[in-house]
């Protein structure tokens, strides 16, 4: 993938529990001194087609060049198909489903 | 183009007074021959010309001074100004009225007498010449072109006075200083040097440094926090959010007393990038501010700018009449182990920037964000505010949008 633009999850007790207990620590970034997160990359074409989708979301080109503000429950999602595949190579299958 | 001192202070040399006492009022009201309702936004950019926080404008501007602003960022009489103010209306609400150039109308707002318009002209504009003019572009994406692609018609111009002072509704009261009014507090406090402070976010300690560093770097008494409250957009933090943390940044102690002052500005944002940082200037300066901070990306939206056009553009004007602390921004470096300003960390590559979306998007998962890059007095407090003014949630929702208690009422006037 050149270049990406990441979606971050922050990861919460429940979170940081289902990637411990399936073996996907490793995965989560330390992130502000205290804080862990997943950088689930997405390209150019899957950044605009979760933008689409989910009109809340933003990409912030000024700073991060992030997707932040996705809904909980579509980040939700998303982990939980990055715990199911064991990768964090998911979009295409988010974007897939409803 | 006539050659003037944009340096006075206020902006052309003399603070707007448009307000007059309610007894006064009710008798310019019954002058008035024809009633026109008029939205929030309309409302409140009346109060802001009336209260003198948009110094000279004393009212809706015509086409010339449309065009003037447009094609050359200045009034007609020379002084600096970057966006047009507009008062648009339908040719069939113009029909059905029967409003006519001459005329004194009316402008009512809850359904009670808010403020007079003496009807100067009545014109078109090319909205596609003045969105590209004012924004740099005409993609209608652009909040701020949209803005002007939704305008009816036809404009309206001429001087406008505010009969019926509003109320302010809490938490906002606190915080509502009319130009005169921020300007006598200012002498009474003894502060020679005050830098104004832009925002429309929940402050984190990117902006908190953002201010501490400007403060340092202008030499200031003060900061005064001008919070922008207007058109919200789904997402955004709740108005009461906003106002209420930066204040708790002063009460928690990240600014000693008498040195941190919050209040509000009523206005939509256009994001109209370097136009708007003028703006800024210029309304901070008739609050009576000597300086004003610009950090990356000032009223900035999406790629529509490039991240200091804002800084840029204070080249290519004449002295406004007030200093202009250009600065780039605050990360978190984790070799240094703190917030720290990237024009003098070294750790580019392991630095971690943050933004004000970055950390909605760290609490709409749930998570409380590190004191480091957000205070915890901040944090309880958004999360307060959500409960007491947002319906549960500190961003706004349709429900905040539209059940929320509205900044300003206007009493009632029997005319």
């Amino acid at each position: 993938m050149s270049q990406t633009f990441p979606i971050n999850i922050w990861i919460n007790e429940e979170r940081l529990e289902k990637l411990q207990s399936s073996g996907l620590a490793h995965l989560a970034q330390e992130a502000f001194a205290g804080l862990k997160k997943l950088s689930v990359p997405t390209n150019e074409q899957q950044r605009d087609a979760v933008l689409k989708k989910f009109p809340t979301a933003k990409y912030d080109s000024a700073t991060t060049k992030s997707i932040e503000l996705l809904p909980k429950d579509a980040k939700d999602r998303i982990f939980d198909l990055v715990v199911m595949k064991k990768t964090l190579d998911v979009m295409d299958a988010f974007l897939a489903s409803k | 183009m006539t050659e003037v001192n944009n340096a006075l202070s206020p902006h052309g040399g003399k603070l707007v007074d448009r307000v007059l006492e309610p007894v006064k009022g009710r008798d310019k009201a019954r002058k008035a021959k024809i009633k026109l309702p008029i939205d929030g936004s309309r409302a409140t950019e009346i109060m802001s010309i009336a209260y003198g926080f948009f110094s000279p404008v004393e009212g809706f501007m015509g086409s010339r001074e449309v065009d003037s602003v447009c094609k050359e960022m200045r009034l007609q009489s020379g002084y600096i100004w970057s966006i047009p103010i507009v008062f648009d209306i339908s040719e069939e609400e113009i029909k059905q009225r029967k409003i006519n150039v001459g005329d004194t109308i009316l402008l009512t707002y809850q359904g009670q007498p808010f403020a007079v318009l003496e009807l100067d002209e009545i014109f078109s504009y090319d909205k596609a010449l003045m969105a590209e003019k004012v924004y740099g572009t005409k993609d209608e994406k652009h909040p701020g072109v949209k803005r002007t692609y939704a305008c009816k018609d036809r404009f309206l111009g001429g001087k406008i006075t505010l009969i019926n002072p509003p109320q302010i509704n809490p938490p906002f009261d606190k915080y509502w200083y009319p130009p005169k009014v921020l300007r006598q507090k200012v002498a009474e406090l003894g502060w020679k040097r005050v830098i104004a402070h832009q925002t429309r976010n929940v402050p984190h300690t990117g902006h908190e440094w953002l201010m501490k560093g400007a403060w340092f770097a202008s030499n200031a008494d003060a900061v005064l926090v001008s919070c922008v409250v207007g058109e919200k957009r789904a997402g955004d933090y709740i108005d009461e959010a906003i106002v209420l943390t930066h204040e708790a940044l002063g009460k928690a102690g990240y600014f000693k007393e008498g040195i941190h002052l919050t209040s509000i500005l009523l206005w939509d944002m256009r994001y109209a990038g370097p136009r708007e940082a003028i703006f800024h200037a210029i309304v901070r300066k008739n609050l009576g501010c000597t300086h004003h901070m610009f950090g990356r990306d000032h009223a900035g939206v999406g790629t529509y700018y490039s991240p200091y056009a804002a800084h840029e553009i204070f080249s290519r004007v004449p002295d406004l009449g007030i200093g202009s602390v250009l600065t780039l921004e605050w990360w978190y470096c984790p070799v240094c182990g703190e917030v720290t300003y990237s024009g003098l960390c070294g750790h580019e590559k392991e630095q971690q920037a943050f933004s004000g979306t970055l950390i909605r998007s760290i609490i709409q998962d749930g998570v409380k964000p590190p004191r480091l890059i957000f205070r915890p007095e901040v944090f309880d407090l958004v999360m307060e505010s959500g409960e007491k003014y947002g319906f549960g949630s500190p961003f706004v929702t349709e429900e905040y949008l539209a059940k929320r208690n509205p900044v300003i009422t206007v009493p009632p006037m029997e005319v």
